[in-house]
């Protein structure tokens, strides 16, 4: 049974207009025909057919999910290879021979982790909601054949990725995702409103005592949209789960297909312009004394030289006895746009990140980096 | 069954406005993530100010006020020269071999930093109106008195301001500083000398009687001849803020000293190791009568660094 009608089904409140479509392939039902027994084997074949169908369409659609998840990493892991070498053919292959794919893959999904979860959050609670709103045998819109073609498993791994990598800020936006992904509804916590409705105050309680000095400082340094992104997503948390009307479904889901894939490519441009190699200055120093500093990547170091790809481009050989000392730097991506923290916790860094600040605080940048 | 129609009827309606709010507020989060930062970055005040490429940076001290600013064995040492290190290092310049110290004397600061000869100067530099007009601050980095220095000698003859006007004592200071004006307020006949060292010398060789000057610069000097001097607190009334003079056309240097000064401010105030409580301690810590804490730095511009995540307790 899928996710979707495991919820609905075990809603004690009337599931609205649309009961929940089945997954599984379900016979049609039968054609009203004049004719006795010819009617009876048409209908049986009519089933047969429409089961086929669907089980071909599910196998096509989780094939296109698979293609969709493995091939886009992919892609982006060597498309990042040659902007990282300012799109010198040359120095694409250097990187190409120097960078292992598991690194390649590693660090790439370091960077990007946080856009991956937040295009399958969105793909699978934008499916979950459109499912949940097509009833009957009609053609169910691709989020919906998707997110019936995923193993529950990779759902729950997404939202326990975007849980992790989301900023702080971000992250209450999950609540109404994993709402209308699981279609979870308040009449599942309990069958007395009244409880229901204590058990809905004291958690949005618990959330708002741990927000106030955050929310405090962004009303002074009037960061509303902080405000907002903070408080109201669990708000719509409460309402999300459940079908939509019938006119919405169809715009919903060809616009939302095309906005997911509009997001993906833009917001991919960073991603690809994202480094591979971590940011270092090197001071580079000769026998008379006179030192350099070179900034940019470590591409490789062997006996004889260290191959550097220079922050503003060109690759650098430097011999190794030449090398006088060498500092990891931050880049200008990384500096903050907010000045709020919620407990702490900055709100642009992800649960990982501020566990990692907690593991080591001091963060001292060289001065060699300025 | 019309109240239950009408009852899902207002569910989907509610589904619908959720739906639509989450993903609305979902691009509007999308669109803030790809903002830049508001404020400005210590980065981009860095390729503002005048040093942006300097491969050294040149800072004018004291050469010859111990515990401040002198040269011992070759090596500059002192309260002043430490926090000059400090903002050095935190503007990009690391280490004794990119700094060029520059010696100035009491009343060539100014002009030093009018002429660019200096691209700062950490000289027990006291803030004033006056020379706000010619010249910018950051800090103040100190508080300070102004104090009188006897030698041993005059210990119980001169102890108060009315011991100051008498004509048979000679008071020295040096030219150019806040106490000279202070004496000249309160009619003492001052003999004026290029350095407070020139004072100290003066009197070793019994030409001066008593010298007049900020009370960091005396006790640097008590630390130098503690059994010939002794420090007679008086009652001038002011407070010296020193601060470190940047060129008044370089305004993303100062907010940078400025900013380094506060975030030294901060770490002493959360209870860390300072770089200026450093500084105290390994100086002027033991010479001076009370403690003494950082001050807060005035007019600190809120910049953006990479360091603003990291865990504040």
């Amino acid at each position: 049974m899928s996710r979707a009608a495991d919820a609905t089904t075990g809603d004690p409140e009337p599931a609205g207009p649309t009961p929940p479509a089945p997954r599984a392939p379900a016979p049609a039902p039968p054609l009203p025909t004049p004719s006795g027994e010819s009617s009876a084997i048409e209908s049986s074949r009519t089933a047969a057919d429409s089961g086929w169908d669907q089980v071909e369409r599910r196998a096509r659609a989780s094939q296109s999910f698979w293609t969709a998840v493995v091939g886009v990493p992919a892609i982006f892991s060597v498309l990042r290879l040659g902007v990282e070498a300012g799109g010198e053919l040359q120095t694409t292959l250097l990187l190409v021979a120097n960078v292992g794919p598991i690194n390649l893959l590693a660090g790439f999904l370091t960077t990007a982790a946080r856009l991956l979860s937040t295009a399958l959050v969105a793909v699978f609670a934008l499916g979950a909601v459109l499912a949940a709103s097509v009833r009957g045998p009609r053609r169910r819109p691709l989020f919906a054949r998707w997110v019936e073609a995923t193993p529950a498993w990779f759902v729950a791994a997404s939202f326990l990725t975007a849980l992790v990598t989301w900023p702080l800020l971000y992250l209450p936006l999950l609540v109404p995702a994993i709402v209308a992904a699981f279609q979870l509804r308040p009449g599942r916590l309990h069958e007395l409103l009244v409880v229901r409705a204590l058990l809905i105050g004291a958690v949005l309680a618990g959330y708002l005592w741990l927000l106030v000095p955050a929310l405090r400082d962004a009303w002074h340094q009037n960061e509303y949209l902080g405000i907002v992104l903070l408080v109201v997503p669990p708000l719509l948390g409460l309402f999300v789960a459940g079908p939509l009307p019938g006119v919405v479904v169809r715009p919903l889901a060809s616009l939302t297909q095309v906005a997911v894939l509009g997001v993906l490519v833009w917001a991919a441009l960073p991603v690809i312009s994202t480094p591979v190699l971590p940011l270092t200055v090197t001071t580079v120093g000769d026998d008379s004394g006179v030192t350099e500093e070179v900034r940019g990547h470590v591409v490789t170091t062997d006996d004889v030289n260290m191959v550097i790809l220079q922050e503003r481009g060109g690759v650098r050989y430097v011999p190794v006895e030449q090398v006088r000392a060498q500092v990891l730097c931050p880049s200008e991506e990384e500096l903050p746009r907010y000045q709020l923290r919620v407990r702490d916790f900055h709100v642009e860094d992800s649960l990982l990140e501020g566990l990692g600040r907690r593991v080591r605080p001091v963060h001292r940048i060289d001065a060699a980096c300025r | 069954m019309r109240v239950h129609t009408s009852g899902s009827r207002l569910r989907s309606v509610a589904t619908t406005v959720a739906v639509a709010m989450t993903l609305l507020l979902a691009a509007a989060a999308g669109c803030d993530s790809q903002q830049e930062p508001e404020l400005p970055s210590v980065q981009e005040k860095l390729r503002e100010s005048h040093i942006w490429g300097q491969p050294t940076l040149r800072i004018g001290v004291a050469t010859n006020e111990p515990l401040l600013g002198e040269v011992r064995n070759g090596v500059r040492v002192g309260f002043d020269v430490e926090i000059a290190r400090y903002i050095a290092a935190s503007l990009g310049y690391e280490g004794d071999q990119r700094i060029e110290f520059v010696s100035v004397s009491t009343e060539d600061r100014i002009p030093a930093l009018q002429g660019g000869l200096v691209d700062f100067l950490v000289s027990s530099f006291s803030i004033t109106e006056e020379r706000k007009k010619l010249v910018s601050f950051a800090g103040p980095y100190f508080v300070t008195t102004q104090e009188v220095m006897v030698p041993t000698r005059h210990k119980n003859a001169i102890r108060t301001i009315e011991d100051l006007r008498d004509p048979n004592y000679k008071i020295c200071t040096s030219g150019g500083s806040t106490t000279e004006a202070e004496l000249e307020k309160h009619q003492i006949r001052t003999q004026v000398v290029k350095n407070v060292g020139n004072c100290v010398a003066g009197i070793r060789a019994g030409r001066y009687d008593a010298v007049s000057s900020d009370e960091t610069i005396l006790a640097g000097f008590l630390a130098r001849y503690p059994t010939e001097f002794e420090i007679v607190d008086m009652p001038f009334g002011t407070s010296e803020l020193l601060g470190v003079g940047v060129p008044i056309g370089d305004p993303a240097l100062r907010d940078l000293v400025a900013y380094f000064l506060d975030k030294s401010y901060q770490q002493g105030r959360n209870g860390q190791a300072s770089p200026w409580q450093t500084a105290y301690n390994r100086t002027l810590g033991p010479w001076l009568h009370a403690e003494k804490r950082q001050p807060q730095p005035l007019d600190v511009p809120k910049l953006v660094d990479f360091d603003d995540k990291a865990p504040r307790r």
